[in-house]
């Protein structure tokens, strides 16, 4: 599948606006947990994250969504900081804290104030080092996590789209079920899956800690030292499998669900992060829907009026992932003339390739986006890491700017027609049902 | 992705751009991660040991072209971005009798042409040098904001000032963006948040000018003609009512005479914004409104009663009250109902303050057999707080986190224009922003019982709940007399 490179030199460039920003500090701990550390004193604040290699991707079948409740259990309670005492001490602190689980990761952060630093390093040390995991709050949070379930699948129509699409795309890849896992799964984890999760993937070496805003490099890595420096390195995890076979042909699948308007939801088999067509996939992405001018908003929307609203996401991911497409109809819009629309740009894409000017145009709003990106601790600190996790380096984060200028036409047009093709693609359609009063 | 805290629950239907795609959960980039509404406490020697880190905003030049616009600029870097807002007080409580949803309809075919481009010309020069054009409606103000590479700072300027300035309005256009909003009324139906937000509006605020949702209804946008909007523009906007803000990587000198040419000779609109009256009851207050929507596996509650105007003298108290009730992650009501009980995935609660009045409300949601539970134990803390107040600790907690957390606000060039912004709308003086920490921090915890004795539903309060009404509306019984109505009420 992977292809040689076609990045040439200049595409690996870093760019001066953005190398100027990043004065990075490095350093690994003897038990392998690795440091970022960046300087801002533009304001009295700090963001840290800490950046697990491990989300849905490594479960299996019958414990899916222990990712994201484990991801949850980790706000209740450690050996020094108890129950309660995490988010107590933290937000008393002049500080708040938050998490998410993706397919390949999970990630958490606190923004703080300054002179809280030492506070935050004892407490996220601290679960690290010894969660505690008890019966009753594992019951409880496991209550909160169906109603995530509820609010965010079961009672909204693009979730319920979003788990059916996942099944079709992927039969034996861990991308087959949702993040948030299946509902039985969740009633059903317990508190031993749990402890063993948390031995397996929460170990310093399995690790990445960035701090970005206004601290002293020097300083705060010595403070990292003395807090992170006793956890014990774990085994390394073990590497997951990617089984998933060749798709044969187009999938389909429909849903039926009390609703206002037909909706389609189109998942293309894309490459995974670190193949070069990654970038490439993120221009056509621009040129086919960022912003009212864009390709299929400006057709689909505007001149033809099939549809309320059209996404694309082309998110990276570690094992090859997905193009999705996300289609809101109007009520009375016809789902096969819509498809028959978006299939229509897309051959054309891949027949005609782009104009000088809408690469030009993708390029300088990748850019801007880049930028907007890097504008806050927060956003450095979230891009240091996930640009490390997905791409292998964190400096990839200042070449981008020209791995985007060093994509031509060509390069898009092979991308469409490769990507694209009707055998990689599976089709979730939603027509409306009436409610069962 | 899945993320351990949902986003605030605040309504977001009041900006143009949160009519966006829904992203499906596996697809978001990130996690939702808007700040929480507020926070909590520490000692006072925490309090003054947290963020004492002078906050250091940039310098603001004004300035006021020959049109009659004021201009404000504060140059601010490192990176090549400006971000500039013109703000309008031509919000949705300007909308007229029968056309609700106006203001917002005109704001956006604002950049559907104007005399000398076309809508696909007004994309193609934002989009093609990497700049972003959203418009968006309040009750008080309509802004449109655009951020831009520094270097095409001066064209960006002068394509917001031809919106403002010749929009042309066509019929055709007109009559797509009507049929654009009808299909996503009807869409919405499918939104259980959005419709119980819609209806908690109406249950607040009745028949007063913040009554109606921003967008309007499918009723009233229905009857939208040319005429409106051409009528709306050029009543309701004009330099007069105007104040445009930048901030970012450009010198103020600039700034102000790219304003004059963006701008010459714009007139039209009112002499002076327009006057809103208070709000004298809540007029569902003690009443139950229960929205049917059989399909729902989740009720969506949501609570409300009295609040205050944005400058009102109860801000800091009331903030400080709100982060321990409802604001940050450790309020009383995240405890109660999240963490104690596992009844939901988010609670919160807020004040939303306007130029002319406010509420106080909560929101939250559950699984349909909970739904009574969640209320009684949600009304228990909020009375709780009503009649006790708050312990020291608690109000210490809240000042720190809050405190703490407000430089954040002043991290973006977007968000310095904003507060700027704010400020100078609700009269909030100048050294709002860098004074902000010291007011919160010398609330005293008899400020705090007074402003609870107040704000924390002493009189019965609207409640809605969305869900199936077969199954709840038996629950609700003695919380008020109950109106059941279907969803679609609300498109």
């Amino acid at each position: 599948m992977r292809k040689a490179s076609q990045v040439t030199a200049p595409a690996r460039a870093a760019d001066p606006a953005l190398e100027s920003l990043f004065d990075v500090h490095e350093a690994t701990l003897p038990n392998g947990l690795q440091v970022r550390l960046l300087a801002n004193h533009q304001a009295p604040v700090v963001s840290l994250y800490t950046f697990f290699q491990v989300g849905s991707r490594n479960e299996r079948p019958g414990i899916t969504g222990i990712s994201h409740l484990f991801e949850h259990m980790m706000f209740n309670g450690a050996k020094k900081y108890g129950p309660k005492m995490f988010d107590k001490t933290l937000e008393s602190s002049g500080g708040r804290s938050n998490a998410y689980t993706s397919n390949d990761m999970t990630v958490y952060y606190d923004d703080f104030a300054a002179d809280s630093l030492e506070t935050v390093l004892d407490l996220e040390s601290d679960r690290m080092r010894s969660l505690r995991i008890s019966q009753d709050t594992l019951t409880s949070e496991r209550e909160v996590v169906k109603e995530e379930r509820r609010v965010r699948v079961d009672n909204d129509i693009a979730g319920i789209m979003d788990e059916e699409l996942g099944t079709l795309v992927y039969k034996a890849h861990a991308y087959r079920w949702p993040v948030i896992g299946w509902m039985a799964d969740i009633e059903n984890i317990t508190r031993e899956d749990c402890q063993e999760y948390f031995r397996t993937y929460y170990a310093p070496n399995n690790a990445v800690l960035y701090i970005v805003g206004d601290i002293d490099p020097k300083k705060t890595l010595a403070l990292v030292r003395k807090y992170y420096g006793n956890i014990p390195r774990g085994p390394a995890p073990a590497k997951v499998l990617n089984a998933e076979p060749e798709q044969k042909g187009e999938r389909r699948a429909l849903v039926r669900h009390p609703a206002q308007s037909p909706a389609l939801m189109l998942g293309f088999r894309g490459p995974s992060a670190r193949e070069d067509d990654t970038f490439t996939l993120d221009v056509a992405q621009y040129v086919l829907t960022k912003g009212e001018g864009s390709r299929l908003v400006r057709s689909l929307v505007y001149e033809q009026k099939l549809c309320v609203s059209i996404m694309l996401d082309w998110s990276w991911r570690i094992d090859p992932g997905t193009i999705l497409f996300y289609l809101e109809l109007k009520p009375d819009s016809d789902p096969q003339k819509v498809e028959a629309a978006l299939y229509a740009e897309l051959e054309k894409l891949a027949r005609d390739g782009i104009t000088d000017r809408e690469l030009q145009k993708a390029q300088n709003n990748l850019r801007a986006d880049h930028m907007r990106e890097l504008a806050t601790n927060n956003g450095r600190a979230h891009a240091l890491g996930h640009y490390e996790a997905l791409l292998g380096d964190w400096r990839r984060l200042l070449t981008l700017p020209n791995a985007y200028s060093s994509i031509t036409n060509d390069m898009v047009k092979a991308a469409a027609a490769k990507y694209f093709a009707p055998e990689r693609r599976s089709v979730v359609t939603l027509l409306p049902a009436p409610s069962e009063a | 992705m899945a993320s351990r805290k949902s986003s605030s629950l605040k309504s977001s239907v009041k900006s143009t751009a949160a009519r966006a795609a829904k992203a499906p959960v596996r697809a978001l980039k990130r996690a939702t991660r808007k700040a929480p509404a507020s926070g909590r406490t520490a000692s006072p020697r925490k309090a003054a040991k947290a963020s004492t880190g002078a906050l250091k905003l940039p310098t603001l030049h004004e300035s006021t072209t020959s049109s009659g616009l004021k201009v404000i600029a504060a140059e601010r870097g490192p990176l090549p971005l400006v971000s500039m807002r013109l703000v309008l007080r031509a919000g949705s409580a300007t909308d007229p009798d029968g056309k609700h949803g106006l203001a917002d309809f005109t704001a956006r075919l604002l950049r559907r042409g104007t005399r000398r481009l076309t809508a696909q010309a007004i994309d193609e020069t934002v989009e093609f040098v990497g700049a972003s054009l959203g418009v968006g409606v309040g009750e008080d103000t309509m802004s449109i904001a655009l951020t831009t590479p520094a270097e095409h700072f001066a064209q960006m300027l002068g394509v917001l000032g031809q919106l403002v300035r010749e929009p042309t309005f066509p019929q055709s256009e007109v009559d797509d963006a009507r049929e654009r909003a009808l299909a996503q009324f009807s869409n919405d139906l499918d939104d259980p948040s959005v419709i119980a937000d819609r209806a908690m509006v109406r249950a607040l605020w009745g028949d007063h000018p913040y009554g109606h949702d921003v967008g309007g209804s499918s009723r009233t946008v229905r009857t939208f003609t040319r005429d409106d909007v051409v009528r709306f523009h050029q009543e309701r906007l004009g330099p007069k009512v105007a104040m445009l803000v930048v901030v970012g990587a450009v010198k103020p000198e600039r700034v102000a005479a790219a304003a004059e040419e963006a701008f010459v000779g714009w007139t039209g609109g009112p002499d002076a914004p327009p006057t809103v009256p208070p709000l004298k009851r809540i007029p569902q207050a003690g009443r139950v409104l229960l929205v049917d929507k059989p399909d729902q596996t989740q009720s969506q509650v949501r609570l409300g009663g009295p609040g205050f105007r944005m400058g009102h003298e109860d801000y800091f108290p009331a903030t400080a009250m709100n982060i321990a009730l409802g604001g940050g992650f450790t309020s009383r009501l995240m405890n109660e109902i999240r963490v104690n009980r596992g009844l939901t995935y988010g609670v919160s609660s807020w004040f939303d303050s306007m130029n002319a009045g406010g509420v106080f409300a909560l929101s939250t949601f559950t699984k349909t057999a909970s739904t009574r539970e969640i209320i009684d134990v949600a009304l228990g803390e909020i009375r709780s707080v009503r009649e006790k107040g708050l312990k020291p600790k608690e109000l210490a907690d809240a000042q720190a986190y809050l405190a703490g957390l407000y430089p954040l606000r002043t991290e973006t060039n977007e968000s310095i224009a904003g507060s700027i912004a704010d400020t100078r709308i609700h009269g909030l003086g100048d050294d709002w922003v860098e004074k902000f920490r010291d007011r919160l921090r010398a609330v005293t915890p008899k400020q705090v019982s007074a402003a609870a004795k107040k704000y924390c539903l002493a009189e019965a309060p609207a409640v809605v709940v969305l869900g199936r009404a077969a199954e709840v509306k038996k629950h609700l019984k003695g919380l008020g007399p109950i109106t059941v109505v279907p969803a679609s009420e609300y498109e």
